[in-house]
């Protein structure tokens, strides 16, 4: 654990404090721009912002129940050459695994960037928020912060995302702002878990405090609480799409419209293998696969498509659920990524957005790894 | 593809003669591959692991530039080569001539399978009522007469054994090609006489000859049989020794004159045994023993009708011969057999013990107890069972036996399970190669085999059959037994002795162990110019000497071909023409066989041509007669032609799916093999109408590939001509010249004044040799050489490149840097002796080390005859971490040195402290020398060296005695402290160049076993000492090895990559670099200034592995491309 710091909240809640906070990190140089999701004029949806200027700050809506887009995408586009400044982003812990994901993907680069977190209450599905009344206002923001650390929520029911997520608190970022704990949220506890970190606090001159006592063991029921939850959902998931049959009824709504691949932070490609002449199918076989049945569904290659992003991303799938949002059908897709997602991270020891040192696992090549699989084991079958 | 003017015999196509037809290939030569059996791959074939990958990895020696050359395939199903003519079931009948024009006389059975002809249906193996022991399990499972040499060898072809076959005709006669020719159907021709004085002996002979379908005439005395033998001509005579009036052995003598060609067999009572012996020598070619069976006497006479009878090939010429003819297992039935092999179930050989493991062995892999009641629970090794055995005239080490007993013991765990217990019982273990130390410790420490150094003096069933029990006596004197499941014998290698006797026919001496000797300091070179050997012949080495020993004997037969004016032919360049129908809408030709073998004659279903017909790109699908004849072949190509058809579908079966017919089908139809496919049918082997289901399936595999196949792209790339040798020792020198000698400029870097190396102060070796001459006789003619340039007191300073363009800077002594571009780089930097530590070095002047002790015992002021007793302590250092590894030479340098103290002082008195005294292969025999004359061994334990106290002048060794259990004092007046080898090799340059160093800092080759001196990226060699520590002879052969291979690349101007190869498709790339991580072959990197993925071409190894990490397809295989994977998935799913 690194030093903590005392950043008192006042008038205008937790949301004031971070623009206090951000202010003088810009104000003083220590970073020349920052990343942060704002409140839109006139809209509702809360979009990353990229502010230079210490006065732009007023919309900005860090901890509001919206999440329209995954920002570690942003921050690696932002951060894969230089910028020429140091600059920070304040980002959800999804977000900043996915962050971690894309940089050992080598798609983002960590030279420049700081960065800032915190502890996540979650975020409603972005359909949900549209309709909560008030939505538009930053006191709606402060309402949820209060109802999601008093335990005592009325509003909508958060993402199953969120609700399964055990990542409250990211495994690695530079500067931690704790909401946990802190006396009602009277406080916030921000800590520089990085020597970069250290020195954005030192910039702006928050004096030392005591890490909170409490915070421990409210994180501990938190996270209790989201695995059970976490847990029923693999329950239930692997069920319905144990077999080829049942995944084929789950995606059966699919049409292809690729929202989901657009949505997540962790498909990389600059363009998708199913935007190429690859599944460019000789007609005459699609007929041929008609005369089998004979009937086809059309388009072909729903289910292709989810199993083909399965194999490909699922060991960095951070279940951030941004594709269950962007689905237009209402498939609950997040819930297999995470189920799979789950599953091949732990064959591989591996989990995705803990650390920037553990490689990818499809760039390791382990001679001994899986003999069962490829057939190194000299016991024969049975034997 | 280069090719050169030459042609080279190659004989034994074990791994030796493989990787010599392989360089001789490679480097342009035509070769003719001769192997007895009808197999390739030889011994290690049978083996299914090696150690330390504990895999095979035979197809290691495969070609890693112009790859497609060869098939890509497993070595141990089948050997293909454009170059190399692999002739199995073929002796050598003889060769004469000189040098550079040589004269080969090939035979073959006279009956027997006909390879193109068979389809690998079976059929001919389900008749056969003949059942011999199969070969290819050691035995241990029989085999039919007719049979496949190999499960799944490829061509998938049966053979049928002539000494075997009873020629009853059943095969002949449901072979639905037709492939089959009985062997010995001439045999009224083969006449055989009859000698013995006993008449129902005569007659009984005569029966069981008659009914083989032999001539026989009889003779009851000497003097009838001389007689009949100037009446007529005989091919065989049975001979009698003990008859009265003239004997056995005057009548072979007479006879001999008589018919000098004649084979004679000698029947003999036991009593006389020593007189059949005497008579093999003066020219009995075998011996019976009486009584004896109809079955010991049958294969004897088919044997040698066999010869009479055998079809010889038309005659070649070739410039040069490698003979790799190997070595074979000794049988422990030959000798004393104290272990009780064939006697008590459960003794075993270590081939039987190793097939017994193989998934294709005759368990399947499952170690059983013998007589079936579950699984092995313990396993006993015992080494030496005909090895360093004077009395079994085996007076050497067999050199392989240790490091396989304990891979075998290390296997039996992997498949026992963790609680079956080895247990090896050794007498040294000779750990005496690179990591062969350290897998011995882990094999110990980790894995828990037991190391007993005993050897056990009896084997015996234990009680209650309880398996076996073997008894010894432990160093301390106390008896010891232990009951066992199985129990493998060590078993030691011998000479083959048909490579005896064709030696001898070449007039080529053989070594005292009875090996065919080499000259001083080679391992190749025989007495005979243009003849030379590879591997085990010469002598018993490990895989990975035998692979460098035939690269060297490949380098020595190249010389011969090059001064016998082996040129330059003609740069065969991949087709253009044809590559560019590739890029044309496919249009495929789909032709169906039908069979002319089968009856009914077998096609393919009505229902299969109409469905393949409706895909829009199949432009005609007809039936054709028998498409594996020459009229086949022409129907196919006008077929093709008439369609207009780009590419050509074949539904027929494997016949047409071996290379060489695909390749002669292909240029027929004036189209490449990307363009051709063939489906198998199994129409001619098939016993029932082929399955319309299956055959669609296979067929629409076919038609997928062909439509989906994409034109390769070449990208050749320009080879430098020049080689650059690091180091001017033997190693270095001996490269040179080979280099130089083939005509490509050599630049020799050496960091000292002068040339030589180690060479300047060893004296003399093991063998008697003087090293002074040889480093003379080197330095002057690489200082000669008109295409050597030699750089002394140069280093390198910078290096930079790939194969086939390197580029480094060398600094002379006057501080001038040079810059140089070369194809390949060849590190022999040598190495030198480990510095001492400890053992009161340096606190007294009587230890010493051995190289100063050669020093002062060359320039005299060693006072020999002042000395009583010598000590030397082996292992001074070494084979203990850090420096855990055994250096070869020392244990042999000791016994050396002392051999030449007794030389100017015999009674001098000589103490060799040692922990496993290595002297392998031949060096025994100096070990035996030793102990005859009285020169004391004792062992140490590892973790209790002897402590040396210096006293004035001399010194005194205290050691634990281990037979006494008490510590031994000895006072000597010189202790000789052998301490090893270190490299001298810089990682900072290895690097530079793409290598790498081992743990040790010795070079690290791409493969321990199969590519011992290429190094871990392309164009990068290493040979002598760099290596690992080595003698002359050794580093010599791997100079000769290491020259060799970079020839196979400086032996053309430019490198083609093969048609299988890794692309980026950069549109798509994200540059994620997955892949460059993926690559195993090293052949990936990004360039940042031009923000892409760069595959070398002739790095990359087209595994594909990139091509699987990239989750877009932007790295993808040529010869791969996606949506053919799909189709062909898609067909096989149907």
């Amino acid at each position: 654990m690194g030093t903590v710091a005392r950043l008192e909240v006042k008038e205008g809640g937790c949301t004031a404090a971070i623009r206090g906070f951000l202010h003088g990190l810009l104000e003083s140089r220590a970073v020349g721009a920052v990343m942060v999701a704002q409140r839109l004029p006139r809209k509702v949806l809360r979009m990353p912002a990229l502010v230079t200027d210490p006065h732009r700050l007023e919309g900005i809506d860090p901890f509001s129940p919206c999440f329209a887009l995954n920002a570690a995408r942003m921050a690696a586009r932002l951060s894969r050459r230089s910028m020429g400044v140091r600059w920070a982003a304040l980002m959800r812990p999804c977000e900043v695994r996915a962050f971690v994901e894309l940089v050992k993907l080598k798609q983002a680069g960590t030279e420049e960037i700081v960065l800032i977190s915190f502890d996540c209450p979650g975020a409603l599905p972005t359909r949900e928020f549209l309709r909560s009344p008030g939505a538009e206002t930053a006191e709606s923001t402060e309402r949820f912060l209060r109802e999601a650390f008093s335990g005592e929520a009325t509003g909508p029911e958060l993402a199953h995302a969120c609700r399964a997520c055990e990542h409250p608190v990211p495994p690695s970022c530079d500067v931690h702002i704790g909401l946990l704990g802190t006396d009602g949220g009277s406080w916030l506890a921000v800590e520089g878990r990085t020597p970069a970190g250290q020195e954005l606090i030192a910039a702006a001159k928050l004096p030392p405090a005591e890490a909170p006592d409490s915070r421990e063991a409210a994180l501990r029921g938190w996270i209790g609480r989201r695995a059970a939850y976490r847990d029923a959902l693999f329950a239930r998931t692997e069920a319905a799409v144990a077999t080829i049959e049942g995944a084929a009824a789950y995606f059966a709504d699919c049409v292809l419209c690729t929202n989901c691949r657009v949505a997540c932070p962790l498909c990389y490609c600059r363009e998708c293998v199913f935007a190429t002449d690859v599944f460019e199918h000789d007609p005459f076989q699609i007929l041929l696969w008609a005369e089998r049945g004979g009937v086809l569904k059309l388009p072909t290659d729903t289910l292709f498509f989810h199993l083909t992003r399965l194999a490909h991303m699922s060991t960095a799938c951070v279940g951030c659920g941004q594709c269950s949002n962007a689905c237009p059908q209402g498939i609950a897709v997040m819930e297999v990524f995470r189920t799979v997602g789950r599953r091949t991270q732990q064959a591989f020891g591996y989990e995705a957005g803990r650390s920037l040192e553990e490689p990818p696992p499809l760039s390791v090549f382990r001679e001994e790894e899986f003999p069962e699989a490829v057939g190194l084991d000299p016991r024969p079958a049975g034997g | 593809m280069n090719a050169r003017i030459g042609k080279a015999l190659v004989v034994g196509a074990g791994i030796a003669g493989i990787r010599a037809a392989l360089d001789l290939a490679e480097y342009g030569y035509s070769v003719v591959l001769v192997e007895r059996a009808p197999r390739p791959s030889g011994l290690l074939g049978q083996l299914d692991r090696q150690f330390p990958t504990d895999r095979c990895g035979m197809c290691r020696l495969l070609p890693r530039v112009e790859r497609d050359a060869a098939s890509a395939d497993c070595l141990r199903r089948g050997l293909f080569h454009e170059r190399i003519d692999l002739r199995l079931n073929t002796e050598v009948a003889g060769i004469e001539g000189e040098a550079g024009r040589l004269r080969v006389r090939l035979r073959r059975p006279s009956g027997g399978v006909d390879p193109e002809r068979c389809a690998g249906c079976g059929r001919c193996a389900a008749v056969c009522p003949v059942e011999v022991p199969d070969e290819f399990n050691a035995g241990l499972t029989m085999r039919k007469a007719v049979d496949l040499p190999a499960p799944q060898c490829f061509p998938h072809a049966y053979a049928l054994d002539p000494s075997a076959c009873t020629r009853c005709g059943a095969c002949r006669e449901v072979c639905p090609t037709g492939a089959i020719r009985l062997p010995g159907a001439e045999r009224r021709s083969f006449r055989i006489l009859l000698v013995d004085d006993e008449w129902s002996v005569r007659d009984s002979l005569k029966e069981w000859l008659e009914a083989e379908g032999f001539s026989t005439a009889m003779a009851a005395s000497g003097p009838e049989a001389l007689a009949a033998l100037r009446e007529k001509a005989f091919q065989l005579m049975l001979l009698d020794i003990k008859m009265p009036g003239m004997d056995g052995v005057e009548v072979l003598e007479r006879a001999k004159q008589i018919s000098p060609g004649l084979d004679v067999v000698m029947m003999t009572a036991y009593a006389t045994v020593e007189t059949a012996v005497e008579a093999m020598k003066i020219g009995a070619l075998d011996y019976l023993i009486k009584p004896f069976d109809v079955a010991d006497l049958i294969p004897k006479a088919v044997e040698r009708f066999e010869r009479f009878a055998a079809a010889e090939d038309p005659p070649l010429t070739v410039g040069a011969v490698v003979l790799c003819g190997g070595s074979e297992g000794y049988d422990p039935l030959s000798g004393k057999n104290p272990y009780g092999y064939g006697v008590f179930p459960g003794v075993l050989t270590q081939v039987e013990f190793e097939r017994l493991t193989s998934a294709t062995g005759p368990t399947g892999g499952r170690l059983l107890r013998p007589d079936g009641r579950g699984a092995v629970r313990r396993i006993a090794w015992i080494q030496c069972v005909g090895s360093r055995d004077a009395g079994e005239e085996a007076d050497f080490c067999s050199s392989v036996c240790c490091m396989a007993s304990i891979k075998e013991a290390l296997l039996a765990k992997a498949l026992g399970g963790g609680d079956l217990e080895a247990t090896i019982f050794h007498m040294d273990l000779r750990t005496a190669g690179k990591s062969f130390q350290r897998y011995r410790d882990q094999a110990e420490e980790r894995h828990g085999v037991r190391f007993i150094r005993a050897r056990p003096h009896s084997l015996t069933p234990a009680p209650g059959g309880e398996g076996l029990r073997i008894r010894w006596v432990e160093a301390g004197g106390e008896s010891r037994e232990e009951n066992f499941d199985l129990v493998v014998l060590a078993t030691g290698r011998r000479p083959a002795a048909g490579m005896t006797a064709l030696a001898e026919r070449l007039g080529l001496p053989l070594n005292p162990w009875g090996f065919i000797a080499a000259v001083p300091f080679s391992r190749c070179r025989t007495a005979r110019p243009g003849v030379v050997i590879g591997g085990t012949c010469g002598g018993m080495v490990d895989i990975a000497e035998t692979v460098i020993q035939a690269s060297a004997a490949a380098a020595e037969a190249s010389r011969c071909l090059q001064a016998a004016g082996g040129g330059q032919g003609a740069e065969e360049r991949p087709a253009e023409l044809s590559d560019s129908v590739l890029r044309e809408l496919p249009r495929v030709a789909a032709v169906m066989c039908r069979c002319r073998w089968s009856s009914p004659p077998a096609e393919t279903p009505e229902p299969v041509l109409f469905a393949l017909g409706r895909d829009p790109e199949v432009a005609t699908v007809e039936t054709a007669d028998a498409l594996c004849t020459p009229e086949g072949r022409r129907t196919l190509a006008a077929i093709r032609a008439r369609a207009g058809a780009n590419r050509l579908l074949i539904g027929a079966c494997r016949l047409l799916q071996q290379p060489a017919r695909l390749r002669d089908i292909a240029r027929d139809g004036g189209l490449t093999a990307g363009q051709v496919e063939t489906a198998d049918l199994a129409l001619c082997s098939a016993r029932t109408p082929p399955d319309a289901q299956a055959a669609l399936f296979a067929l629409r595999s076919g038609l997928a590939r062909l439509k989906r196949s994409e034109p390769p792209a070449a990208r050749p790339i320009p080879v430098a001509p020049a080689a650059l040798v690091l180091g001017g020792g033997v190693a270095g020198m001996t490269a040179a010249l080979v280099i130089a000698d083939h005509g490509a400029p050599v630049e020799l870097v050496e960091t000292s004044e002068r040339l030589g190396g180690n060479l300047t102060w060893l004296t003399r070796t093991i063998e008697g040799a003087d090293p002074r001459a040889l480093r003379d006789d080197l330095v002057r003619r690489v200082e000669g050489h008109p295409r050597i340039r030699v750089h002394k007191g140069a280093r390198i300073v910078h290096a930079e490149g790939e194969v086939g363009s390197f580029v480094s800077f060398i600094e002379g002594p006057d501080g001038e840097v040079r810059r140089l571009e070369h194809g390949v780089v060849l590190f022999a930097t040598g190495g030198r002796e480990a510095p001492a530590l400890g053992f009161g070095y340096g606190e007294s002047p009587a230890v010493a080390t051995q190289a100063e002790v050669e020093r002062r015992l060359s320039d005299g002021t060693l006072p020999v005859g002042a000395l009583d007793t010598v000590v030397t302590i082996q292992c001074a250092g070494s084979r203990r971490e850090p420096r855990n590894y055994c250096s070869r030479i020392c244990c042999p340098a000791s016994l050396r040195l002392i051999e030449a103290f007794r030389e100017r002082r015999p009674e001098l008195r000589a103490v060799v402290l040692y922990r496993d005294l290595m002297t392998t292969g031949f060096a025994e025999a100096a070990y035996t020398r030793a102990r005859g004359s009285g020169v004391l061994f004792i062992p140490y334990p590892s973790d209790r060296p002897p402590a040396v106290r210096p006293t004035g002048a001399g010194a005194v060794v205290a050691v634990e005695e281990p037979i006494l259990g008490r510590p031994l004092e000895i006072e000597a007046q010189l202790v000789v402290l052998a301490t090893g080898i270190v490299p001298a090799l810089s990682r900072e340059l290895v690097e530079a160049f793409g290598g790498r160093l081992d743990e040790d800092g010795f070079f690290q080759p791409a493969d321990a076993k199969w590519r011992p001196v290429d190094g871990m990226a392309e164009g990068v060699f290493a040979c002598g000492l760099a290596l690992s520590p080595r003698t002359i002879p050794e580093a010599i052969a791997t100079a000769e090895a290491a020259a060799m291979r970079a020839l196979g690349l400086l032996g053309r101007e430019r490198l083609f990559a093969s048609r299988i190869v890794a692309r980026v498709r950069h549109s798509l790339c994200s540059r994620c670099e997955q892949c460059i991580a993926a690559c195993p072959c090293g052949a990936r990197r990004l360039d940042e200034e031009l923000g892409r993925v760069i595959v070398h071409p002739v790095r990359c190894q087209g595994c594909g592995t990139c091509a699987a990490v990239c989750p877009n397809d932007a790295a993808i295989l040529e010869g791969f491309p996606p949506p053919q994977m799909f189709s062909i998935l898609e067909a096989a799913l149907g």
